[in-house]
């Protein structure tokens, strides 16, 4: 299993699984209801919303899905909210390749990963070919 | 002391407990043993019974536990070819194209855009396009709440498949906040003419649609014999 460091106190919010394209969107509308819980501007609220979108989309197409794990935290003196994607599809083979602009090895435009990674304060990925990818977010408040 | 057992007609008995146990075994649950006789053996013999009226009413409630939960999948099933049904519903519904003025087709995209909806409304789109001739279509996705890249790629790729049928596409409605969303995830939307409101692109069309008036007039003056050949 893939782990990403957990330097950080936080309180889970919810835990959703990402089975269908349906579940995309409402596991985003619940995402974006949270940011605008926690007093987050519009601009603030479409980005993030926008950026595990992306997440979202690249579990259900690449790995067949996924599990998706929203907390509300303290980091480095920001309250954040922080959406944790896991799943176990085939990985990544060349991490610096997937993050840059325009690259892409399936039918996207190649700026999921990159765009979401300029849309949130912090981006944290882990991958293992065969094993899956794991990628954190956080979007200060 | 000898220890004697008080017990008649033994044999038959036995072949009678044999005989109910293999009935139980069988399916029969009312088969009972239901001995009168009274005698060291008899209390076996209704211990078996206790037994089996157990059994039966486990059976019972088992049986009873598992037509609710099927009545309760089948509902479930039900339900969901409902929503299954009402997904279908709402993808033709939610992708009207409607000509406004000579020459001008609108499509108001409400809702989020997954692959099987933008799939249908560019097949609605480029259908109206070639049925009514318009050169000028305004996609106004005032109504989209969230556009990510995917959502940006089929814009491009119905934009791009208008514009093979000679039709330009205007796409109007972007919210400031989509607006940055779009710059930020790096996508290029350069190559389609994007309007702030319905209002603007509306505008456009019209003086478009002006220009290209003023054109086919200019036009006829020049080949007056145009149409004759």
């Amino acid at each position: 299993m893939l782990d990403i460091t957990c330097d950080f106190k936080s309180e889970l919010l919810g835990k959703f699984a990402i089975e269908t394209e349906y579940d995309i969107v409402t596991v985003r509308q619940t995402i974006r209801q949270f940011a605008k819980d926690a007093g987050m501007g519009i601009v603030d609220q479409t980005r993030i919303t926008t950026a595990v979108s992306e997440l979202f989309r690249n579990m259900y197409n690449y790995a067949g899905g996924g599990k998706v794990f929203i907390e509300s935290g303290d980091v480095e003196g920001h309250h954040a909210l922080i959406v944790t994607c896991i799943d176990h599809g085939p990985g990544i083979e060349n991490l610096d390749l997937a993050m840059s602009d325009g690259y892409t090895s399936g039918m996207g435009m190649g700026y999921g990963l990159p765009g979401a990674k300029r849309l949130v304060d912090r981006f944290e990925i882990q991958s293992k070919l065969n094993e899956g990818t794991t990628v954190r977010i956080m979007k200060w408040k | 002391m000898k220890e004697s057992f008080n017990v008649k007609n033994l044999k038959n008995r036995i072949d009678r407990i044999e005989d109910i146990l293999a009935s139980v075994a069988a399916g029969d649950m009312e088969a009972r043993i239901g001995s009168d006789i009274e005698d060291d053996f008899s209390g076996i013999e209704a211990a078996i019974d206790l037994l089996i009226n157990d059994l039966t009413d486990e059976l019972r409630e088992r049986a009873k536990v598992q037509k609710e939960l099927e009545s309760r999948l089948s509902k479930i099933q039900e339900q969901q070819k409902t929503i299954l049904q009402q997904q279908e519903d709402l993808l033709e519904l939610s992708s009207p194209v409607s000509k406004v003025w000579d020459n001008i087709l609108i499509l108001p995209v409400i809702g989020t855009l997954d692959s099987q909806r933008t799939q249908v409304m560019m097949e609605n789109l480029l259908q109206k396009i070639v049925d009514t001739g318009c050169t000028i279509s305004i996609l106004d996705i005032t109504g989209v709440p969230t556009v990510d890249t995917q959502v940006a790629n089929h814009l491009l790729k119905t934009v791009t498949a208008a514009r093979l049928l000679g039709a330009e596409c205007i796409i109007s409605g972007i919210s400031p906040a989509i607006a940055q969303t779009i710059v930020h995830l790096g996508i290029d939307l350069s190559a389609i003419r994007t309007k702030a409101t319905l209002q603007d692109a509306m505008i456009y069309s019209m003086k478009q649609n002006k220009r290209s008036e003023e054109v086919k007039a200019l036009a006829n003056i020049s080949f007056p014999n145009e149409n004759e050949g």
